[in-house]
């Protein structure tokens, strides 16, 4: 989507050439299985979250639970910010600047990294059991790119 | 450990979503030449040649009090500043900026520098217990020299900070600015604490005492 912006901001220069219609066609094409995979991250949203949470309490029975909520919370912000990025086809920039300088702030001051480390951990291997081989080759990127901002 | 309900959680806590995003922050209706925030005030983009034009003709028509002239600007500025930007938090939070934790509180405030076009700001923590606040600007919209003086220059920012900070802690405090970038230093470094205790810093700015050195003889 944010390249469908740059070709936008061409209109006046030009027509758009070859191979930029090609780049179109492939987003519109790829629409479809992007759709299926933000429904599903949408649908699952609440047992994913649910699982996650479980599991941390039971891996971390002495951390805060306000500290696990917090997490949990945040978690939730990135996948609803990574199932919007998969949609608009965007790439890991728009994650930074849209959420992820945002919450970095808090999992360094309040030394949440390894409670997002379990978190991240339990969640990957979720989304394995949720998502195909295929589906998992586009989301995981952009999870990706958010465990290693919030663990690091 | 109380069992976590992912539900509850959803439903009944304020998101930790950030409000000054600027992609969901400004918007406009262009057709009116109106740009707005997500609550409907107004913005204003200013070209950077007003703001050099404001310190130029200020400084033409007042001389040497060109200076108090913005600073007080900025005080009024900082007042009102201070009232939105609790409103809107309180607002988007549920909650109340007293009741905010101080995290969410800072980033926010940064948040807000940098959709703006402020710069960027950062808050330093270290001396808090002491009773001082540090705040840091980089690449201020503020920082530009005035004909024939040498000092710093972020005299909006000092007003800005003085009031915002006074309303927030609920008792007259005053910033005093120690570097500038407009004399060449790496950010814009601006000291917040009750003014009995810095009455003097601004001499010894002039005196061409260092950031560090006037911390180390405040904190003493």
């Amino acid at each position: 989507m944010m390249r469908v912006a740059e070709l936008l901001q061409k209109t006046e220069d030009r027509f758009l050439n070859s191979e930029e219609i090609a780049e179109l066609s492939n987003f519109v094409a790829g629409m479809p299985a992007r759709l299926t995979i933000y429904k599903k991250l949408r649908d699952r949203e609440v047992p994913i979250l649910q699982a996650v949470a479980d599991q941390v309490e039971q891996e971390l029975p002495s951390a805060d639970t306000k500290d696990v909520e917090k997490s949990i919370s945040s978690l939730m912000l990135v996948l609803r910010y990574c199932a919007m990025a998969l949609l608009m086809n965007s790439d890991e920039a728009f994650l930074k600047q849209r959420i992820l300088r945002w919450l970095e702030q808090v999992s360094t001051a309040y030394n949440l990294r390894r409670i997002n480390e379990v978190i991240f951990r339990h969640l990957n291997h979720l989304l394995t059991q949720e998502f195909s081989p295929a589906e998992l080759g586009l989301l995981q990127p952009l999870i990706t790119t958010a465990q290693v901002t919030l663990i690091y | 450990m109380t069992k976590i309900n992912v539900v509850d959680l959803i439903t009944d806590k304020p998101l930790i979503a950030n409000f000054f995003d600027y992609e969901a922050y400004v918007r406009g209706d262009l057709e009116l030449g109106l740009l707005e925030n997500r609550r409907g005030d107004r913005l204003i983009a200013i070209p950077d040649t007003m703001i050099n034009a404001l310190y130029q003709g200020l400084s033409k028509e007042t001389g040497q009090a060109a200076r108090l002239v913005m600073i007080n600007c900025g005080k009024w500025w900082g007042k009102s500043f201070y009232n939105r930007f609790q409103q809107s938090l309180q607002d988007f939070y549920g909650i109340p900026l007293s009741e905010m934790d101080m995290l969410t509180f800072v980033r926010s405030l940064k948040e807000y520098w940098i959709t703006h076009g402020w710069g960027k700001l950062e808050f330093d923590p270290e001396y808090r217990d002491r009773g001082l606040i540090v705040i840091r600007t980089y690449n201020s919209a503020y920082s530009r020299s005035l004909p024939g003086e040498q000092r710093p220059s972020c005299f909006l920012e000092v007003g800005i900070l003085t009031s915002f900070f006074s309303r927030l802690v609920g008792r007259e405090l005053v910033a005093v600015q120690t570097t500038c970038e407009s004399l060449g230093a790496d950010c814009n470094r601006f000291i917040i604490g009750i003014p009995e205790r810095l009455g003097n810093v601004e001499q010894w700015v002039l005196d061409g005492m260092s950031h560090d050195a006037i911390m180390q003889k405040l904190v003493l």
